[in-house]
């Protein structure tokens, strides 16, 4: 897999080596592609479970992810969604199901993790413009290496330790408008806030 | 066509996985419903796993892909592609099929609430369901904390405009309005009230989000 390691999603759709590699899971259970898949995504899911606060049970959540992935790669439409993403969306359900679990019993859930958090393709009828999300993820990447390491470090925070704004705020010791603003500068850049004034 | 949409930071908060369980309802009842909010999510969900990619990697244990092949193996056969069952919308598994026949309480003139609060165990927040009698006026009020409702069905209308089925809004103590609920309907909303309160005798009147 050493050349799939060197250029990770860099070409999109079709292209894109891990949404092929997730594809072949879902179609024939093929073990070599999803060991592929796991050698590249788990030490990042462990880095993410490690991140949150889950630190005991980093294993697990990497484990539960794939156990995950493998039931619903049937599922997965590389028009809907890069493997990334996908999988990322997967890796941020289990988390809160796992701590949803650990809180309660699951006669105190009358509403399912998936009810409220989509897995992107799932129980979608509309149709897709592909080219529209794998877009996005291109323009991602390339934006983020223009932001400013300031405005990096509070998505970070939000996305990776799953810190509120505010606890963003307190715990970098700067008013939470000044969070809030360096968030909306970033999204502006990412197009999130562009396409709010078209509404 | 909903035309009141949650801003970009809550749907980054949503994407992150960070919201509370019924605020989280609220974003996801309207992406149900809106494909341009839709759109603005799939990309923060990218934003998401690019952020993830970026971050440094830990290595995990040698022995784990063998435990996860075996607990692959022992999964009900068929189940890699067993068909998704029906799909209840979370509405439909909170409150049943018909939101018009809850137990509502009728509170004051054209206004009956209902707290589901209970519904979400744990949480910190209050959850409570509105219903303005179709034509009916509430009196005008502020809000306590701040405050996220999403129309469930009908429309009302208040000085900052109509809002229709799905829309989204978020009011706090500077938003003074006197709600009509416009249309045929009565208008249902659902809000989470982000300022724990207590529902006792009188505070009950002036707790109500619709009437405070």
């Amino acid at each position: 897999m050493s050349t799939l390691e060197q250029k990770p999603a860099s070409s999109e759709g079709r292209k894109d080596p891990w949404s092929q590699l997730l594809q072949k899971v879902g179609k024939n259970q093929d073990r070599a592609a999803y060991h592929a898949l796991f050698e590249h995504f788990a030490p990042q899911l462990k880095y993410y479970a490690m991140a949150n606060g889950m630190a005991s049970h980093a294993e697990e959540l990497v484990q539960e992810v794939f156990v995950s992935i493998w039931r619903r790669s049937c599922l997965y439409d590389w028009r809907k969604a890069a493997a990334s993403t996908w999988i990322f969306t997967i890796a941020r359900n289990q988390r809160i199901d796992m701590l949803r679990k650990m809180q309660r019993t699951s006669a105190e859930m009358p509403v399912e993790t998936e009810d409220l958090w989509q897995i992107p393709g799932d129980n979608e009828d509309e149709p897709v413009t592909s080219l529209h999300r794998l877009m996005s993820e291109r323009r991602i990447r390339e934006s983020l290496s223009h932001l400013p390491e300031e405005q990096i470090t509070v998505i970070a925070k939000v996305y990776m330790e799953n810190k509120s704004h505010q606890m963003v705020a307190n715990e970098l010791d700067i008013p939470l408008g000044t969070v809030k603003s360096r968030v909306r500068l970033a999204l502006n850049k990412l197009k999130v806030i562009l396409q709010d004034q078209n509404v | 066509m909903t035309r009141h949409h949650p801003d970009s930071l809550s749907l980054m908060e949503y994407s992150a996985g960070n919201l509370s369980e019924p605020h989280a309802l609220c974003i996801r009842l309207h992406l149900d419903e809106c494909p341009h909010c839709r759109s603005r999510v799939d990309t923060l969900d990218s934003l998401g796993a690019v952020m993830m990619e970026q971050q440094p990697k830990v290595t995990v244990s040698e022995s784990m892909f063998d435990s996860i092949l075996s607990m692959i193996d022992n999964e009900p056969a068929g189940a890699a592609n067993a068909a998704p069952a029906p799909r209840l919308s979370p509405l439909q598994k909170l409150l049943g099929d018909d939101i018009n026949k809850l137990p509502w309480k009728r509170q004051m003139g054209d206004v009956s609430v209902l707290d589901i609060t209970d519904r979400f165990p744990g949480q910190s927040e209050q959850v409570v369901l509105q219903k303005l009698a179709a034509g009916g006026k509430a009196p005008a009020h502020t809000h306590r904390g701040e405050e996220t409702t999403i129309v469930l069905q009908g429309a009302f209308a208040d000085q900052k405009g109509v809002f229709n089925q799905w829309d989204f809004v978020v009011l706090d103590d500077k938003d003074e309005h006197k709600p009509v609920a416009v249309g045929c309907e009565d208008c249902i909303t659902l809000s989470v009230l982000s300022a724990p309160v207590k529902l006792t005798g009188t505070f009950t009147r002036m707790l109500n989000p619709f009437i405070r």
